[in-house]
């Protein structure tokens, strides 16, 4: 399992999130490069259906970033947001089909570092939780 | 809450019940009446809006549910509140429905005199149709049947309906001399004051049966999330959906799938042959047609927080997976987590519609 490398999937939102991986980028922080980004207008127009998708084809993790509450650029997306999440994670739970693998991270256009530690923090957990069973399967 | 006797003669309470929903159409009370009526076959019984009294010979009884009555008033007041009064007789679980219904702007209750049925349970379509031993469906699951019934009922969440003008109580009631008639609002009071009917003297009897039927219930209930608590992990989820065909008859018949059109039934999913190609060599192979386990996953998301556990996708799938075996502990974990029951009070907020600032601070952190 050493050489094992996780694909995450992160549904970033256009306002902070996104902004904050620029900011890792341009101002050359170094974090894994396991992540594939998604931007999205805002962390409230991901839909649960999207990050089950990403999980059931087989992505090792998947990050929903927004903004920090009340930083919302559209006022209240991302408080509708944890709450769809919450639920979305609920029920991965009760079927065991891995909500450990669900991220959420309010990370603002100004913390490059969050996003770069986040992903790193990811990376190593996901390492230990080891490859998504869903991505060698079949008959889903 | 007043409460009357309804008198019951022959030891036909259905009849009895039929006799007043006439009374209701011949007084003009009501312009039409939309109850469980059985087809001329008598093989099974279908909501029928009624208008003429001479046609009405419901049986608000018969232990079958091949439609939510929730659906059909959504259908009927949809798109404009019916004009003149209707009188619907809903089951608890179709009352449950229709709240929930109303909550996500999908049925409007102006002109609608609703009258919930006290419900013993109900029995797959087929069975009502083929029930085996000498008994009528209605007369057997009345008297206490209850090897046929559904797994849905038999883990029913509250069998009594809440939040209707009338209730028709069977419970604690002795069934072949009378019934009880309740009234909750103002409009049904308004039915009760031309019915003239006698006064209950108290409910005593009505409250222990409920509590009885209620401790039943929830204990076959605790017992069945027991049971079934082995479905866990993917091995075991991807088998439970082994049999699935991806018809989404489930979605079809579900009261709360309201979408005009799923999004499992649009394009977004259609894609062009090299994503098949792609895919099919990332994983060595795949089944198609593909997204069944997705889609199902996705319609808990999308409808479990109201959830009523009626069981109609259960009796829809022709694969006759048993999906309240998986439903009832998935409904009962998101509700709690939101502290949310679907079809309580019409008042209560769904919970994907709110938010409060002060919860979950822990997410996202």
């Amino acid at each position: 399992m050493e050489d094992f490398e996780p694909r995450i999937v992160g549904f970033l939102c256009n306002w902070c999130s996104y902004a904050g991986a620029d900011l890792a980028g341009t101002s050359r922080i170094q974090y894994p490069p396991n992540i594939r980004v998604i931007r999205v207008m805002c962390s409230g127009s991901v839909d649960s259906v999207y990050v089950n998708r990403a999980l059931l084809e087989g992505a090792d993790a998947v990050l929903i970033g927004g903004c920090h509450m009340g930083d919302c650029h559209y006022i209240n997306g991302n408080y509708k947001a944890r709450r769809r999440m919450v639920l979305v994670k609920n029920i991965l739970k009760t079927l065991g089909l891995g909500e450990e693998r669900i991220w959420v991270r309010w990370i603002s256009a100004s913390e490059g570092q969050r996003f770069a530690d986040t992903v790193k923090e990811i990376v190593d957990e996901t390492k230990k939780l080891g490859p998504n069973p869903m991505a060698k399967r079949w008959n889903v | 809450m007043k409460a009357y006797i309804l008198p019951v003669k022959d030891k036909d309470p259905s009849a009895a019940v039929n006799e007043m929903l006439k009374g209701l159409l011949s007084s003009g009370e009501v312009s039409s009446v939309l109850a469980l009526q059985e087809t001329p076959s008598g093989k099974s019984a279908f909501p029928t809006m009624i208008s003429d009294p001479e046609k009405l010979s419901s049986n608000v009884f018969a232990p079958i549910l091949p439609v939510s009555t929730g659906t059909m008033v959504s259908k009927m007041t949809r798109v404009r509140a019916s004009p003149e009064p209707v009188a619907v007789v809903l089951r608890a679980c179709e009352m449950r429905a229709l709240t929930e219904l109303i909550k996500l702007n999908q049925a409007d209750l102006a002109n609608i005199i609703t009258i919930g049925v006290d419900c013993h349970g109900t029995v797959p379509i087929n069975t009502y149709s083929n029930y085996p031993g000498e008994k009528k469906p209605t007369d057997a699951v009345l008297g206490g049947e209850e090897k046929h019934l559904r797994t849905a009922c038999l883990s029913c969440k509250d069998p009594v309906p809440s939040n209707t003008d009338l209730i028709i109580g069977t419970f604690g009631a002795e069934m072949k001399k009378e019934l009880y008639i309740i009234s909750n609002t103002e409009a049904g009071e308004k039915i009760m004051s031309g019915l003239d009917l006698k006064e209950a003297k108290d409910l005593k009897n009505r409250e222990k049966a409920i509590e009885d039927i209620r401790n039943k219930k929830d204990k076959y209930r605790s017992k069945h999330i027991e049971e079934h608590s082995d479905i866990k992990g993917i091995d075991k989820v991807a088998e439970f959906f082994d049999t699935c065909v991806n018809c989404h008859n489930c979605m079809k018949a579900c009261p709360i799938c309201y979408c005009k059109e799923c999004l499992f039934e649009s394009s977004v999913f259609d894609l062009e042959g090299s994503k098949y190609v792609n895919k099919a060599k990332h994983r060595g192979a795949f089944k198609t047609p593909p997204d069944s386990l997705l889609f199902h996953i996705t319609r808990f998301n999308h409808m479990i927080l109201s959830c009523v556990e009626c069981g109609l996708c259960e009796q829809a799938c022709p694969s006759n997976i048993p999906l309240m075996d998986i439903i009832i502990p998935v409904a009962e974990n998101a509700q709690d987590e939101f502290k949310y029951l679907p079809g309580r009070d019409p008042e209560e907020e769904m919970p994907m519609v709110v938010y409060r600032e002060d919860e979950y601070e822990e997410v996202g952190e």
